[in-house]
């Protein structure tokens, strides 16, 4: 299935094009985002809760931004999986200057499946693109204001030496945003929710 | 003399217990089980490459999880191909649980049993899988492009590919005055019983003996099933089918993966286990049905008789063929419903893609078939400026034609025989119900009010009853009670009234007295099942045979003990007298004086000692007979019995937002004598709004990656009581079976045959009037497809009238 959208960041390009390269400000940004582990260049493992309507779960997945044209645009892979279902997206994200500003658009193509894909398909556009708009609106937050007081980012090293940034406990800003249990957050896998994404499906239902 | 109870509208006596909540159902059967939960696949496609369940293994409650690396000897063996047939060349089924491959969303990949549901949920969640993801193929479109396989060994995708006719059609076409093509498709729905799947299994250790309890439309089958993939001896296998809350078809296929994995859990854990499923587990772990593409070729003359009739459809069966070509094979025979084109050819694919199976769900290929040749009937009549019924009649097989041959192979093996019917007198029927000949003053009376409404017939046979047999014990016990078996199952028909019915005319026995019981192999071990309209024929049959063999003993020794002439006996009541006469003897004593025992235990017991039964010089029981007042009997007919009928439809489009209302709905049906009318026309009603179901709602809406978007009664649009016409206008017509010995056919599926039919037509109709070239070749409709088809057809349609 296909979702797009666009949101726009009060930033210049250059500074939201480094902000979402920085896993520290990915970390605090992702709603719902739990840990992220840097796997490789630009490469993420990801642990991310949320919900679609009643179905809420934990998902553990990778996000890999490749194809990275500075200040114009990247693709995204996004692969998750956690009890309440799967994803996997490729998410092509292109940044525009619109007057000192960046507008950010998006366009996925995802396969949704388990039991969100069947149970939850009708709100995935739209919770999807309200994650979204609270993504970019967090980075906005973080452009502005740093990173925020109250959610410090940790960085700790894994096992494997590679680096594992956690959001502290209720950092999520996604959680103050989405207070309500419908958005608190979604979806699936992390990364998607990088995108906004989460892939709506009523597009496809009545074909 | 009692009044006869076969044909009079009885109460139904589980109706009691089903209303107020005290049926009793699967789920209800050993609240001390342990329960199982299944981990099924989330893709369509894929590889399995790894199974972890190490995460699983110390959680608190769990006590047992397995993959199919734990499963051993027939269980790990693919489950039973259950029909096969010599074109079902490329036929595949599943695993109990997935071997190296899934191949549709919600495939059985690991089985956990827990405590409670919620610990094996839990478990579930657990369970870490990786997948190799493969492409999927969905749709009846990307199976026979084949430019992806299902199974990698079925070459095209296709499964079998399979031939029948009469005659030379395409010549017969070719030389006709007229000859029209047209392309006809039905979409995927599946049966929403409201009990869903469940089985609970106990071992006994002490006996080697194994209970299972299943809400299936087979316990025999299943019995079978689970006897042979666990290794043990049917007689140490019983299956009980208890209350059960509807089957409508998806519950004939045995063994399902929880049906095996809970007996062997059970025997493995030595405990009670439990499985019940969930909705979303119904929609993506059970079947489907209905999806079909057909395309049609007819030639017919000026009077627009069918001289010739050739049809190809493509049958979208899902990923495994556990239940083989049946519903295709129906389709493509009873498509040919009352009438007789000159020549018939016809030819199905049956394809792989990667959903949920495909088994027969109430009407079985028959409402796809029925589609098929009234939407081509509809269309000769257009071609030729005629009327539609006057089409119909044409083409209809005329009484004193039956028995009439079509020359071809029905689902059971046996010849697709008509036995009885009367098409001519149903069509006026259905006519004079619906006002066929009033509906143009109506039309033009709403056109006048701004409205548009059109009318719509569609006519069925269907094949019910099919063989081999069923079987049937009656036994009159000391108090008089009957005790009587059957071993099919009950999903809701009304088994334990009609079969009393049946059973207390026969035996002159007070209908209170008789108790049915169903579906229970203690009981009957010999049995079917309940599917294909069959029970009453089937069943009903056997149990009236059985009955009428304990009639017959008791007779004999009530014309010994009171030393009277079988022929001047009747019994009422339950009560053998002389006719005319005091001189009388109840079954109960009769029980008793048929059993010689040595003792007296009860008040028949010592009634039965002022009578002197035998002749002292022979042994108490005669060499030829037997103790007890029992009578047990099978039925097995030749072939199959039709029945038929016609539905009539008046709808009403919305002009603006083309919402289709019902505005009237008329049924003429024929199922032979009518054991309790009552209980048909229900199955009338139910028939008729699941075919309001078909047509207008119910459809699986799969994306392109194979995942089933509306799994849930949220997105799964059925009809309520709201959407199903507020009165449905019956009438019956009863042309009796010769094939037994009740004049009986079955009743079950018919009332939703003929719905997308009937509807397809209305909706047509009402647009026609506005607009000639509309045409309606693709059910169900929406009023959104149907407000879409408007601006097709009528680009200024969407302006404001």
């Amino acid at each position: 299935m296909k979702i797009s959208g666009e949101n726009a960041i009060a930033a210049p390009v250059a500074q939201v094009w480094e902000a979402i390269l920085d896993p520290r400000v990915l970390v605090a940004t992702i709603p719902g985002c739990e840990q992220l582990e840097a796997t490789g260049t630009n490469a993420y493992a990801m642990t991310v809760s949320a919900g679609v309507a009643a179905i809420r779960g934990t998902y553990s997945g990778s996000c890999v931004l490749e194809d990275l044209r500075e200040g114009e645009g990247l693709t995204m892979r996004l692969k998750g999986a956690g009890a309440p279902g799967t994803i996997d997206a490729t998410v092509l994200v292109t940044f525009k200057d619109d007057g000192g500003r960046t507008v950010l658009s998006y366009d996925a193509d995802a396969v949704v499946g388990g039991m969100i894909g069947g149970v939850g398909q009708r709100m995935l556009t739209s919770v999807s693109r309200r994650m979204a708009a609270e993504f970019f609106g967090n980075v906005e937050g973080v452009i502005a204001h740093g990173l925020p007081v109250a959610a410090p980012v940790e960085a700790s090293v894994s096992a494997e030496g590679t680096p594992v940034y956690s959001a502290a406990p209720k950092s999520s800003r996604g959680a103050a945003v989405g207070g309500d249990s419908f958005l608190a957050g979604v979806v699936v896998g992390g990364g998607l929710v990088l995108a906004g994404v989460v892939v709506g499906a009523v597009l496809g239902r009545r074909r | 003399m009692s009044a006869k109870l076969v044909g009079a509208k009885v109460q139904r006596v589980e109706d009691d217990r089903f209303v107020r909540g005290n049926g009793r159902y699967v789920d209800d059967v050993a609240p001390d089980a342990l329960h199982a939960a299944v981990l099924r696949s989330p893709h369509a496609h894929a590889r399995i490459l790894s199974i972890d369940v190490d995460a699983v293994l110390d959680l608190d409650g769990v006590h047992a999880v397995w993959t199919h690396e734990d499963l051993e000897g027939a269980m790990a063996e693919p489950l039973p191909l259950l029909i096969p047939h010599p074109t079902l060349t490329h036929g595949r089924t599943q695993y109990a649980l997935a071997k190296d491959e899934v191949n549709h969303v919600g495939e059985a990949i690991a089985f956990v049993v827990a405590t409670d549901r919620y610990v094996a949920e839990d478990a579930l969640a657990r369970i870490v899988v990786d997948y190799e993801l493969l492409p999927a193929v969905v749709g009846i479109e990307a199976a026979r492009a084949a430019d992806l396989l299902v199974h990698e060994d079925v070459p095209g995708n296709v499964a079998a590919t399979t031939e029948q006719s009469n005659g030379d059609a395409p010549a017969a076409i070719a030389a006709a005055p007229h000859r029209l093509a047209l392309d006809l498709q039905i979409e995927r729905s599946a049966c929403m019983p409201m009990e869903g799947r469940g089985v609970v299994a106990r071992w006994d250790p002490d006996q080697g003996r194994l209970q299972v309890w299943s809400s299936t439309q087979t316990s025999t089958g299943v019995r079978a099933a689970v006897a042979a993939k666990l290794g043990l001896d049917l007689g140490q296998v019983d299956v009980i089918t208890p209350d059960v809350g509807g089957g409508f078809g998806v519950k004939i296929v045995h063994p399902w993966p929880e049906e095996l994995l809970v007996p062997l859990a059970a025997q493995r854990l030595g405990r009670a286990v439990k499985f019940t499923e969930d909705r979303r587990e119904h929609f993506i772990s059970s079947a489907h049905e209905r999806a079909q593409v057909h395309h049609v070729e007819v030639g017919f003359d000026d009077d627009g008789r069918v001289l010739g009739l050739d049809v190809r459809f493509w049958h979208d069966h899902g990923a495994y063929t556990p239940y083989g070509l049946i519903v295709p094979i129906i389709t493509s025979t009873q498509l040919l419903g009352p009438y007789k084109p000159g020549a018939y050819r016809v030819r199905f694919d049956s394809l792989y893609t990667n959903t949920v199976i495909v088994t027969p769900y109430r009407g079985a290929g028959r409402p796809q078939g029925c589609f098929v040749m009234e939407r081509t009937m509809d269309a000769i009549a257009a071609e030729l400026g005629m009327d539609r019924a006057e089409v119909r009649a044409a083409n209809f097989i005329q009484p004193d034609e039956f028995p009439y041959d079509h020359g071809l192979i029905f689902q059971d093996g046996r010849e697709l025989e008509y036995d009885s019917g009367d098409y001519p007198a149903m069509l006026e029927k259905i006519k004079e119900l619906v006002d066929w000949d009033g509906f143009p003053a109506f039309r033009e009376q709403q056109a006048a009010l701004g409205k548009r409404v059109g009318l719509g017939l569609a006519c069925y046979v269907e094949g019910t009853g099919v063989g081999p047999y069923e079987g049937a014990h009656v036994h009159i016990e000391t108090s008089g009670k009957v005790k009587v078996a059957t071993g099919l199952t009950t999903q809701g028909q009304g088994h334990q009234t009609a079969f009393a019915q049946i059973v207390a005319d026969e035996l002159g026995v007070r209908f209170e007295d008789v108790e049915i019981t169903t579906g229970d192999t203690r009981r009957m071990p010999y049995a079917v099942g309940t599917f294909a309209s069959r029970a009453a024929v089937m069943s009903g049959s056997a149990i009236h045979l059985a009955a009428k063999r304990t009639k017959e003993k008791a007779l004999r020794i009530a014309a010994d003990a009171l030393e009277a002439d079988v022929e001047d006996l009747e019994i009422v009541d339950g009560v053998v007298s002389v006719k005319g006469t005091e001189s009388s003897i109840p079954l109960g004593t009769i029980a008793v004086l048929s059993n010689p025992l040595r003792y007296a235990f009860d008040e028949a017991s010592k009634a039965a000692t002022q009578f002197n039964v035998g002749d002292p010089d022979k042994p108490p029981v005669a060499e030829d007979d037997e103790p007890g007042l029992e009578g047990k009997d099978f039925y097995s007919p030749p072939r199959s019995t039709f029945a038929s009928g016609m539905h009539a439809v008046i709808v009403e489009t919305d002009v603006d937002t083309a919402e289709i209302r019902i505005l009237k709905y008329a049924v003429v049906h024929d199922c032979g004598h009518l054991i309790n009318p009552m209980i048909v026309e229900g199955q009338i009603h139910g028939g008729v709004a699941q075919g309001v179901g078909g047509a207008l709602y119910e459809r699986m809406a799969y994306d392109e990656s194979g995942q089933l978007l509306n799994a849930s009664f949220m997105d799964f649009l059925m009809p309520y009581v709201t959407e199903v016409p507020t009165s449905i206008e019956i009438d019956h017509l009863e042309t009796p079976s010769p094939l037994n010995p009740l004049g009986i056919k079955g009743a079950g599926e018919a009332g939703v045959i003929p719905g997308s039919a009937a509807f397809a037509a209305a909706i047509e109709d009402a647009e026609r009037a506005v607009s000639p070239t509309f045409g309606i070749t693709a059910m169900p409709i929406s009023p959104s497809e149907l407000f879409a088809l408007r601006a097709a057809h009528v680009p200024h349609a969407q302006e404001p009238k």
